[in-house]
Protein backbone atom coordinates (compact mmCIF):
# COMPACT_ATOMS: atom_id res chain seq x y z
CA UNK A 1 0.00 0.00 0.00
CA UNK A 2 2.48 2.14 0.67
CA UNK A 3 3.99 1.72 -2.72
CA UNK A 4 1.39 3.49 -4.15
CA UNK A 5 2.24 6.93 -2.48
CA UNK A 6 5.51 6.61 -2.09
CA UNK A 7 7.03 4.89 -5.38
CA UNK A 8 6.26 8.09 -6.96
CA UNK A 9 9.05 10.09 -5.16
CA UNK A 10 11.53 8.69 -2.93
CA UNK A 11 10.09 9.64 0.25
CA UNK A 12 11.75 8.78 3.78
CA UNK A 13 8.71 8.30 5.98
CA UNK A 14 11.06 8.14 9.25
CA UNK A 15 12.13 11.81 8.43
CA UNK A 16 10.09 13.78 6.40
CA UNK A 17 6.98 14.87 8.08
CA UNK A 18 4.82 14.81 4.78
CA UNK A 19 5.07 12.07 1.76
CA UNK A 20 2.78 13.76 -1.14
CA UNK A 21 2.07 11.02 -4.24
CA UNK A 22 3.17 12.44 -7.84
CA UNK A 23 0.58 12.85 -9.77
CA UNK A 24 -3.61 12.33 -9.60
CA UNK A 25 -3.03 10.70 -13.00
CA UNK A 26 -1.32 7.80 -11.40
CA UNK A 27 -3.99 6.94 -9.99
CA UNK A 28 -5.95 6.31 -13.00
CA UNK A 29 -3.36 5.85 -15.98
CA UNK A 30 -2.08 1.97 -15.21
CA UNK A 31 0.63 1.72 -16.42
CA UNK A 32 1.24 -0.78 -19.12
CA UNK A 33 2.00 -4.46 -19.31
CA UNK A 34 2.57 -4.83 -23.31
CA UNK A 35 1.80 -3.48 -26.45
CA UNK A 36 0.13 -5.36 -29.44
CA UNK A 37 0.78 -3.86 -32.24
CA UNK A 38 -0.03 0.03 -31.79
CA UNK A 39 -2.42 -1.12 -28.44
CA UNK A 40 -1.10 -0.73 -25.03
CA UNK A 41 -2.40 -3.43 -22.50
CA UNK A 42 -2.81 -2.44 -19.05
CA UNK A 43 -4.63 -3.79 -15.49
CA UNK A 44 -7.22 -1.55 -16.97
CA UNK A 45 -7.98 -3.06 -20.50
CA UNK A 46 -7.86 -6.65 -18.47
CA UNK A 47 -10.71 -5.43 -16.28
CA UNK A 48 -12.81 -4.18 -19.13
CA UNK A 49 -12.59 -7.49 -20.89
CA UNK A 50 -13.47 -9.15 -17.49
CA UNK A 51 -16.71 -6.77 -16.98
CA UNK A 52 -18.25 -8.23 -20.42
CA UNK A 53 -17.43 -11.69 -19.56
CA UNK A 54 -19.00 -11.02 -16.12
CA UNK A 55 -21.83 -9.81 -17.89
CA UNK A 56 -21.93 -12.52 -20.43
CA UNK A 57 -21.25 -15.16 -17.50
CA UNK A 58 -24.32 -13.72 -15.46
CA UNK A 59 -27.20 -13.84 -17.93
CA UNK A 60 -25.76 -17.25 -19.30
CA UNK A 61 -25.87 -18.75 -15.81
CA UNK A 62 -29.14 -17.49 -15.64
CA UNK A 63 -30.96 -18.57 -18.24
CA UNK A 64 -29.12 -21.39 -19.52
CA UNK A 65 -31.64 -24.10 -18.61
CA UNK A 66 -34.83 -22.36 -17.51
CA UNK A 67 -37.23 -23.93 -15.49
CA UNK A 68 -41.32 -23.11 -14.73
CA UNK A 69 -40.24 -22.96 -10.95
CA UNK A 70 -37.40 -20.89 -11.48
CA UNK A 71 -33.41 -21.54 -9.21
CA UNK A 72 -31.63 -19.13 -7.12
CA UNK A 73 -29.51 -17.89 -10.51
CA UNK A 74 -32.56 -17.57 -12.67
CA UNK A 75 -34.83 -15.13 -10.42
CA UNK A 76 -32.01 -12.87 -9.50
CA UNK A 77 -31.27 -12.93 -13.14
CA UNK A 78 -35.12 -12.74 -14.13
CA UNK A 79 -35.61 -10.02 -11.23
CA UNK A 80 -32.72 -7.82 -13.27
CA UNK A 81 -34.01 -8.05 -16.61
CA UNK A 82 -37.52 -7.21 -15.29
CA UNK A 83 -36.51 -4.29 -13.34
CA UNK A 84 -34.61 -3.08 -17.09
CA UNK A 85 -37.97 -4.13 -18.99
CA UNK A 86 -40.36 -2.96 -17.36
CA UNK A 87 -39.45 -0.27 -14.90
CA UNK A 88 -37.37 1.17 -17.27
CA UNK A 89 -38.09 0.24 -21.07
CA UNK A 90 -42.08 -0.07 -20.49
CA UNK A 91 -42.72 2.81 -18.17
CA UNK A 92 -41.27 4.94 -19.66
CA UNK A 93 -40.76 4.29 -23.66
CA UNK A 94 -44.10 2.37 -23.92
CA UNK A 95 -45.47 -0.20 -25.54
CA UNK A 96 -42.43 0.22 -28.48
CA UNK A 97 -40.33 -0.26 -24.90
CA UNK A 98 -39.25 -4.09 -25.89
CA UNK A 99 -37.73 -3.16 -29.05
CA UNK A 100 -34.45 -1.49 -26.78
CA UNK A 101 -34.30 -3.96 -24.15
CA UNK A 102 -31.27 -5.70 -25.02
CA UNK A 103 -29.63 -2.32 -25.68
CA UNK A 104 -30.44 -0.96 -22.36
CA UNK A 105 -29.91 -4.36 -20.69
CA UNK A 106 -26.59 -4.40 -21.75
CA UNK A 107 -26.11 -0.57 -20.95
CA UNK A 108 -27.39 -1.32 -17.25
CA UNK A 109 -25.51 -4.26 -16.66
CA UNK A 110 -21.75 -3.55 -17.95
CA UNK A 111 -22.15 0.17 -16.25
CA UNK A 112 -23.19 -1.86 -12.98
CA UNK A 113 -20.22 -4.28 -13.36
CA UNK A 114 -17.64 -1.50 -14.05
CA UNK A 115 -18.71 0.56 -11.27
CA UNK A 116 -18.78 -2.73 -8.93
CA UNK A 117 -15.39 -3.11 -9.66
CA UNK A 118 -14.46 0.18 -7.60
CA UNK A 119 -15.11 -1.41 -4.67
CA UNK A 120 -14.76 -5.09 -5.19
CA UNK A 121 -11.79 -6.29 -2.96
CA UNK A 122 -9.64 -7.60 -6.34
CA UNK A 123 -10.37 -5.27 -8.97
CA UNK A 124 -10.09 -1.71 -6.56
CA UNK A 125 -10.41 0.42 -9.91
CA UNK A 126 -13.46 1.39 -11.88
CA UNK A 127 -12.78 0.79 -15.90
CA UNK A 128 -15.71 4.02 -16.25
CA UNK A 129 -13.24 6.08 -14.43
CA UNK A 130 -11.53 6.15 -17.74
CA UNK A 131 -13.23 9.15 -19.88
CA UNK A 132 -12.90 6.25 -23.16
CA UNK A 133 -15.72 4.33 -21.86
CA UNK A 134 -18.79 6.38 -20.68
CA UNK A 135 -18.02 8.61 -23.94
CA UNK A 136 -18.50 5.50 -25.69
CA UNK A 137 -22.13 4.31 -24.46
CA UNK A 138 -23.18 7.75 -24.00
CA UNK A 139 -22.26 8.26 -28.31
CA UNK A 140 -23.86 5.07 -29.05
CA UNK A 141 -26.98 6.20 -27.36
CA UNK A 142 -26.63 9.89 -28.79
CA UNK A 143 -26.37 7.48 -32.47
CA UNK A 144 -29.78 5.63 -31.31
CA UNK A 145 -32.19 8.83 -30.90
CA UNK A 146 -31.24 10.87 -33.34
CA UNK A 147 -31.30 7.88 -35.69
CA UNK A 148 -34.94 7.35 -34.44
CA UNK A 149 -35.69 10.51 -34.37
CA UNK A 150 -35.56 11.25 -38.34
CA UNK A 151 -36.52 7.60 -38.72
CA UNK A 152 -39.52 8.17 -36.91
CA UNK A 153 -40.54 12.40 -37.81
CA UNK A 154 -38.69 12.44 -41.12
CA UNK A 155 -37.47 16.15 -40.95
CA UNK A 156 -40.05 16.83 -39.17
CA UNK A 157 -38.16 15.62 -35.76
CA UNK A 158 -35.47 18.78 -36.44
CA UNK A 159 -37.90 21.06 -37.09
CA UNK A 160 -40.40 20.77 -34.49
CA UNK A 161 -37.07 20.79 -31.85
CA UNK A 162 -35.58 24.17 -33.89
CA UNK A 163 -39.03 25.88 -34.23
CA UNK A 164 -41.04 25.03 -31.16
CA UNK A 165 -44.92 25.65 -31.45
CA UNK A 166 -46.17 25.68 -28.29
CA UNK A 167 -44.21 28.88 -27.66
CA UNK A 168 -45.35 32.20 -28.36
CA UNK A 169 -43.89 33.21 -32.10
CA UNK A 170 -41.51 36.37 -30.51
CA UNK A 171 -39.84 33.79 -28.57
CA UNK A 172 -39.31 30.82 -30.67
CA UNK A 173 -36.03 31.09 -31.95
CA UNK A 174 -34.83 31.39 -29.08
CA UNK A 175 -36.48 28.65 -27.21
CA UNK A 176 -35.57 27.13 -30.50
CA UNK A 177 -31.83 27.75 -30.31
CA UNK A 178 -31.82 26.62 -26.70
CA UNK A 179 -33.49 23.29 -27.10
CA UNK A 180 -31.24 22.34 -30.33
CA UNK A 181 -27.83 23.32 -28.33
CA UNK A 182 -29.33 21.31 -25.28
CA UNK A 183 -30.41 18.11 -27.30
CA UNK A 184 -27.85 17.76 -29.45
CA UNK A 185 -24.67 19.08 -27.95
CA UNK A 186 -25.72 19.20 -24.09
CA UNK A 187 -26.83 15.48 -23.89
CA UNK A 188 -24.74 13.32 -25.09
CA UNK A 189 -22.18 15.50 -23.51
CA UNK A 190 -23.62 15.81 -19.69
CA UNK A 191 -24.46 11.88 -20.15
CA UNK A 192 -20.72 10.81 -20.36
CA UNK A 193 -19.23 13.59 -17.61
CA UNK A 194 -22.03 12.90 -15.33
CA UNK A 195 -20.89 8.89 -15.16
CA UNK A 196 -17.19 9.56 -15.64
CA UNK A 197 -17.23 12.47 -13.01
CA UNK A 198 -19.33 10.67 -10.34
CA UNK A 199 -17.09 7.73 -10.86
CA UNK A 200 -13.44 9.45 -11.16
CA UNK A 201 -14.59 11.67 -7.98
CA UNK A 202 -15.65 8.06 -5.87
CA UNK A 203 -11.98 6.63 -7.13
CA UNK A 204 -9.92 9.88 -5.82
CA UNK A 205 -11.67 9.82 -2.49
CA UNK A 206 -11.57 6.15 -1.80
CA UNK A 207 -8.07 6.02 -2.60
CA UNK A 208 -7.29 9.16 -0.25
CA UNK A 209 -9.07 8.21 2.44
CA UNK A 210 -8.11 4.41 2.86
CA UNK A 211 -4.47 5.55 1.44
CA UNK A 212 -4.08 7.97 4.59
CA UNK A 213 -5.72 5.19 7.17
CA UNK A 214 -3.13 2.53 5.70
CA UNK A 215 -0.52 5.04 5.95
CA UNK A 216 -0.95 6.83 9.55
CA UNK A 217 -1.72 2.97 11.05
CA UNK A 218 0.63 1.04 9.35
CA UNK A 219 3.64 3.13 7.47
CA UNK A 220 4.53 5.25 10.35
CA UNK A 221 6.65 2.40 12.05
CA UNK A 222 5.38 3.27 15.95
CA UNK A 223 2.14 3.38 18.07
CA UNK A 224 1.44 6.65 19.18
CA UNK A 225 -0.95 9.80 18.22
CA UNK A 226 -0.15 9.73 14.30
CA UNK A 227 -1.63 5.99 14.16
CA UNK A 228 -4.49 7.16 16.50
CA UNK A 229 -5.03 9.42 13.33
CA UNK A 230 -5.10 6.40 11.24
CA UNK A 231 -8.43 5.20 13.14
CA UNK A 232 -10.24 8.35 12.67
CA UNK A 233 -9.00 7.91 8.02
CA UNK A 234 -10.30 4.29 8.33
CA UNK A 235 -13.31 5.67 9.90
CA UNK A 236 -13.77 8.21 6.71
CA UNK A 237 -13.12 5.59 4.69
CA UNK A 238 -15.31 3.34 5.62
CA UNK A 239 -18.19 6.14 5.40
CA UNK A 240 -17.32 6.85 1.61
CA UNK A 241 -17.14 3.04 0.72
CA UNK A 242 -21.02 2.94 1.75
CA UNK A 243 -21.31 6.12 -0.17
CA UNK A 244 -20.00 4.67 -3.31
CA UNK A 245 -22.20 1.62 -3.28
CA UNK A 246 -24.75 3.79 -3.18
CA UNK A 247 -23.28 5.69 -6.22
CA UNK A 248 -22.05 3.03 -8.01
CA UNK A 249 -25.28 1.49 -8.64
CA UNK A 250 -27.36 4.86 -8.76
CA UNK A 251 -24.96 6.05 -12.00
CA UNK A 252 -25.99 2.88 -13.46
CA UNK A 253 -29.50 3.32 -12.97
CA UNK A 254 -29.54 6.83 -13.94
CA UNK A 255 -27.52 6.69 -17.33
CA UNK A 256 -29.73 3.46 -18.42
CA UNK A 257 -33.08 5.49 -16.90
CA UNK A 258 -31.90 8.76 -19.08
CA UNK A 259 -30.89 6.90 -22.21
CA UNK A 260 -34.80 5.39 -22.23
CA UNK A 261 -36.15 9.12 -21.75
CA UNK A 262 -34.18 10.33 -24.65
CA UNK A 263 -35.37 7.42 -27.05
CA UNK A 264 -38.26 8.08 -25.71
CA UNK A 265 -38.90 12.02 -26.49
CA UNK A 266 -37.50 10.67 -30.05
CA UNK A 267 -40.19 8.17 -30.66
CA UNK A 268 -42.93 10.39 -28.89
CA UNK A 269 -41.56 14.11 -29.38
CA UNK A 270 -44.93 15.51 -29.06
CA UNK A 271 -45.01 15.22 -25.29
CA UNK B 1 6.15 37.47 -9.06
CA UNK B 2 4.58 36.07 -12.47
CA UNK B 3 5.50 32.54 -10.63
CA UNK B 4 2.92 33.20 -8.20
CA UNK B 5 0.41 33.84 -10.61
CA UNK B 6 1.07 30.70 -12.24
CA UNK B 7 0.77 28.43 -8.94
CA UNK B 8 -2.76 30.13 -8.28
CA UNK B 9 -4.53 29.24 -11.46
CA UNK B 10 -5.55 25.27 -9.81
CA UNK B 11 -6.82 27.43 -7.01
CA UNK B 12 -8.51 29.99 -8.48
CA UNK B 13 -10.09 26.95 -11.21
CA UNK B 14 -11.47 25.27 -8.19
CA UNK B 15 -12.95 28.33 -6.60
CA UNK B 16 -14.53 29.02 -9.96
CA UNK B 17 -16.58 25.65 -9.87
CA UNK B 18 -17.76 25.78 -6.66
CA UNK B 19 -19.08 29.10 -7.11
CA UNK B 20 -20.62 27.15 -9.97
CA UNK B 21 -22.15 24.65 -8.34
CA UNK B 22 -23.90 26.48 -5.97
CA UNK B 23 -26.89 27.35 -8.62
CA UNK B 24 -27.44 23.20 -9.58
CA UNK B 25 -27.34 22.43 -6.11
CA UNK B 26 -30.33 24.58 -5.37
CA UNK B 27 -31.65 23.92 -8.83
CA UNK B 28 -32.06 20.32 -8.02
CA UNK B 29 -33.34 20.67 -5.01
CA UNK B 30 -36.47 22.78 -5.65
CA UNK B 31 -37.36 20.33 -8.87
CA UNK B 32 -36.94 17.00 -6.31
CA UNK B 33 -38.92 18.81 -3.92
CA UNK B 34 -41.86 19.78 -6.34
CA UNK B 35 -41.67 16.28 -7.75
CA UNK B 36 -41.84 14.92 -4.36
CA UNK B 37 -45.02 17.24 -3.55
CA UNK B 38 -46.62 16.17 -6.98
CA UNK B 39 -46.26 12.51 -6.24
CA UNK B 40 -47.83 13.08 -2.63
CA UNK B 41 -50.56 14.85 -3.92
CA UNK B 42 -51.61 12.24 -7.10
CA UNK B 43 -49.87 9.32 -6.51
CA UNK B 44 -51.22 7.67 -9.31
CA UNK B 45 -48.92 10.25 -11.27
CA UNK B 46 -45.79 9.01 -9.31
CA UNK B 47 -44.40 7.57 -12.69
CA UNK B 48 -44.70 10.35 -15.06
CA UNK B 49 -43.88 12.88 -12.16
CA UNK B 50 -40.82 10.73 -11.63
CA UNK B 51 -39.94 10.59 -14.81
CA UNK B 52 -40.01 14.55 -15.75
CA UNK B 53 -38.15 14.73 -12.42
CA UNK B 54 -35.26 13.09 -14.27
CA UNK B 55 -35.10 15.06 -16.98
CA UNK B 56 -35.67 18.72 -15.07
CA UNK B 57 -32.52 16.97 -13.06
CA UNK B 58 -30.33 16.33 -16.48
CA UNK B 59 -31.06 19.49 -17.31
CA UNK B 60 -29.97 21.39 -14.39
CA UNK B 61 -26.95 19.02 -13.76
CA UNK B 62 -25.90 20.42 -16.69
CA UNK B 63 -24.49 23.32 -15.66
CA UNK B 64 -22.72 21.85 -12.69
CA UNK B 65 -21.04 18.97 -15.19
CA UNK B 66 -20.09 22.14 -17.58
CA UNK B 67 -18.44 23.58 -14.75
CA UNK B 68 -16.52 20.62 -14.19
CA UNK B 69 -15.35 19.89 -17.48
CA UNK B 70 -13.87 23.81 -17.30
CA UNK B 71 -12.08 23.10 -14.04
CA UNK B 72 -9.87 20.89 -15.84
CA UNK B 73 -9.47 22.51 -18.66
CA UNK B 74 -8.23 25.72 -17.00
Amino acid sequence: METLILASESCDIKNEVVCAPANVLELFKLPTWFHIGGLEFSRSTFLLFLASFVVMGILWAGLRNPKLVPGKMQLIVEDLVGFVRDGIARDIIGPEGTKYVPYLLSLFLFILVGNLFEIVPFTLYPITSRMAIPALLSLITYVIFVFVGFKKNGIRYFTDIAWPKSVPVALRWLVGLIEVVSTFFLRPLTLAVRLFANLVAGHLMLTLMLGSAAFFLVGVGDIGLKSALGLGWFGVGVGIYLFEVVVAVLQAYIFTLLSAVYIQTSVHPEH
Amino acid sequence: MTGDIELLKGAIALIGYGLGAVGPGIGIGIVVGNAITAMARQPEMAGTVRTTMFLGIAFTEALALIGFVLFFIA
